[in-house]
C-alpha cells in the first residue's frame, strides 16, 4: 500500500543552525503519530514542511506517492492542518469561516453546503453556526479550527498542538474530537502533553534540536516521561559538546 | 478560484468597520468639498460668462473634486490593504492559505480584484455625486466618465502596490507605513523633480491628471499596467518566498 506521507532526509534552516535535520517519516493511512519534544525542538516547522506551508530545505515530502512542491499544489487537498494559532476570520460567522476554509480547499458549491453541516455536526457547533467566530470561546475556535482543518476529509491531519491552552474539559472535548476521526484518516499530532499522546496516538516520536531522538510504540505501559527526559539530556549534552 | 479569493476579500473587508468608515469619511469628503467648489463657482459664474471664458463647472467643480477622490483613494486603499497580507500572517491565518491547494498567482490576483472590489463603492459614490452636479448644470459627460475610468484604473493600480506592500510586512502598521510613505513620494515626485528627471515617469499625478483633461493617453495606461503588472509579479515572489520555494 502507498504510504499516505512519506518523507526522506527533510530539513530546514541554515546549515550550520539547522532548525529540522534529516528528518524520515513514513505515515500509512489511519496511522496515529505523535511528535513530542520541548519549545524550539523544531515540531512547528516539521508541521510546516508536512502541511505544504513551507518547503523544505533539504530532502522531499511525498503526498499519496506524489512529490509535495511548487508544481503540486493541488496535492494539499489531501491535507488538512490546523495551525497553533487557529486561522478564522473573527469579523466572519463560523459558517461564514466554513465556507471559506472549504473553498479554499476547492470543495464545489453543491458539496460545501453539506461539508459544512457535516463538520458543524462532526465538532459540535451546529448551535453556533451563525456566531461570530471572534465571539467564541477558547474551546469552541479550536473546534471551528479542528472544522476546517476537516471539512475536506482530508486522507491526513496535521494538527499542532490542538490541545494547548484549553481548560481541562475543553482539552477533553477536542481529545474526542481527535479520538473520534474516521479510523482511514491519518493523524500527525504535534504537542507537549503526555496524555494526548497516551490516549490518541500509536506510535510518538521524540524530537529535540530539529531531530529525531528516538521512536516508540505507545503501550499502555509506556514510560513517555522517562523517554522525554532521555532525549531532551540527549540534546543538551550535544549542544553542550 | 482568484474569482472566489476576491469574492472573499470583499466580502471580508465589508464585514470589517474600516470599510465602512472610508466610505463614509470619504463620500463627506467629496460631498463637502463639492458644495463648497460649487458655492465659489456660482460666485464667479456670472463674471465668467460676462467675460467669455471657456471655463465651466467641469474645470472648476467636478475636476478638483476628482482631485481629491485621488487624494482619498491614495490614503484608503493601503488601510484596506494592509490586512490582506500582513493582517494574515499577523494573525497567522496564513497558514490557512498555504497549506491550501491554491498558487500564489491566484492568491495575489484573487486579493487585489478583492482589494478593487472595496475601493470601487467609494469611486462609484464620488462619481454619482459630481453625476448630479448634472441635474443643474452643463457638464462634459465624455470628460467626466474618462475621468471615472482612470479612476478605476488608479483604484485597481493601488489595490496591486498596497497588497505588493502588504506581502513585505508580517505587521499589518509596518505595511500601512510604509505604504504611505511610497505613495507620498510618488505623488509628490512630479513636485519635486523637474519633468526631465529621468525618474519622472515614475510620478504618479502626471498619469492621473489627463484623464481629468480628457485626455486617455497610452503612456499613462503603459505606467499603469507596467508597475502594477510588477506589483502582481513581486507579489507572487514575496509569498513563494514565505513558502521557502526560492
Amino acid at each position: 500500500m502507498k504510504p499516505v506521507l512519506l518523507a526522506r532526509h527533510i530539513g530546514h534552516g541554515p546549515v550550520n543552525r539547522p532548525r529540522l535535520s534529516d528528518f524520515d517519516l513514513q505515515l500509512q493511512p489511519g496511522d496515529r503519530l505523535a511528535l513530542l519534544g520541548v519549545n524550539g525542538a523544531g515540531k512547528s516547522t516539521l508541521m510546516q514542511i508536512l502541511a505544504g506551508v513551507l518547503a523544505p530545505t533539504t530532502g522531499e515530502v511525498e503526498i499519496r506517492g506524489q512529490r509535495l512542491d511548487r508544481g503540486r499544489p493541488q496535492l494539499r487537498r489531501h491535507i488538512g492542518f490546523l495551525p497553533q494559532r487557529i486561522p478564522v476570520y473573527p469579523e466572519l460567522t463560523v459558517n461564514e469561516n466554513l465556507a471559506w476554509a472549504g473553498r479554499l480547499r476547492g470543495l464545489p458549491g453543491r458539496q460545501l453546503r453539506s461539508a459544512i453541516e457535516a463538520a458543524l455536526q462532526q465538532v459540535q457547533l451546529g448551535d453556533h453556526s451563525r456566531r461570530l467566530a471572534g465571539r467564541l470561546s477558547a474551546g469552541m475556535r479550536q473546534r471551528l479550527g479542528l472544522a476546517q482543518a476537516l471539512i475536506h476529509a482530508p486522507d491526513l491531519l496535521i494538527l499542532d498542538e490542538p490541545t494547548a491552552g484549553l481548560d481541562p474539559l475543553q482539552t477533553e472535548q477536542i481529545r474526542d474530537l481527535i479520538a473520534g476521526l474516521p479510523t482511514k484518516t491519518s493523524v500527525v499530532l504535534a504537542t507537549h502533553l503526555l496524555d494526548d499522546v497516551q490516549r490518541l496516538c500509536g506510535r510518538v516520536i521524540l524530537l529535540e534540536g530539529g531531530r529525531k531522538r528516538a521512536e516508540h510504540e505507545v503501550t499502555p505501559d509506556i514510560d513517555l516521561l522517562g523517554h522525554f527526559r532521555q532525549s531532551a539530556q540527549a540534546g543538551t549534552l550535544e549542544t553542550r559538546s | 478560484m482568484i474569482s472566489d479569493i476576491a469574492l472573499h476579500e470583499w466580502r471580508r473587508l465589508r464585514a470589517g468597520m474600516m470599510f465602512w468608515v472610508l466610505l463614509a469619511f470619504g463620500q463627506l469628503i467629496i460631498a463637502w468639498l463639492g458644495f463648497a467648489q460649487l458655492e465659489a463657482f456660482a460666485k464667479i459664474a456670472p463674471q465668467l460668462k460676462a467675460a467669455g471664458a471657456a471655463i465651466g463647472v467641469t474645470d472648476l467643480v467636478l475636476v478638483p473634486t476628482l482631485n481629491t477622490l485621488v487624494l482619498i483613494l491614495l490614503l484608503g486603499a493601503p488601510l484596506l490593504a494592509m490586512g490582506c497580507m500582513a493582517g494574515e500572517v499577523h494573525s497567522g491565518r496564513i497558514n490557512l492559505w498555504l497549506s491550501s491547494p491554491v498558487s500564489g498567482t491566484q492568491i495575489v490576483l484573487g486579493k487585489t480584484l478583492g482589494l478593487w472590489l472595496a475601493n470601487l463603492p467609494l469611486v462609484f459614490s464620488a462619481g454619482l455625486t459630481v453625476a448630479a452636479l448634472g441635474l443643474g448644470a452643463d457638464i462634459d459627460w465624455p470628460r467626466l466618465l474618462l475621468g471615472i475610468a482612470g479612476l478605476l484604473l488608479l483604484s485597481l493600480w493601488l489595490a496591486s502596490v498596497a497588497l505588493f506592500i502588504s506581502g513585505l510586512f508580517d505587521h499589518p502598521a509596518a505595511a500601512l507605513a510604509t505604504s504611505y510613505g511610497i505613495l507620498l513620494f510618488l505623488w509628490l515626485l512630479d513636485s519635486l523633480s523637474g519633468s526631465a528627471a529621468p525618474w519622472y515617469w515614475l510620478a504618479l499625478l502626471p498619469h492621473v491628471e489627463p484623464w481629468f483633461q480628457g485626455l486617455m493617453r497610452s503612456q499613462d495606461i503603459v505606467f499603469f499596467v507596467a508597475t502594477g503588472g510588477a506589483a502582481v509579479l513581486l507579489g507572487v515572489y514575496s509569498i513563494a518566498r514565505r513558502r521557502g520555494e526560492v
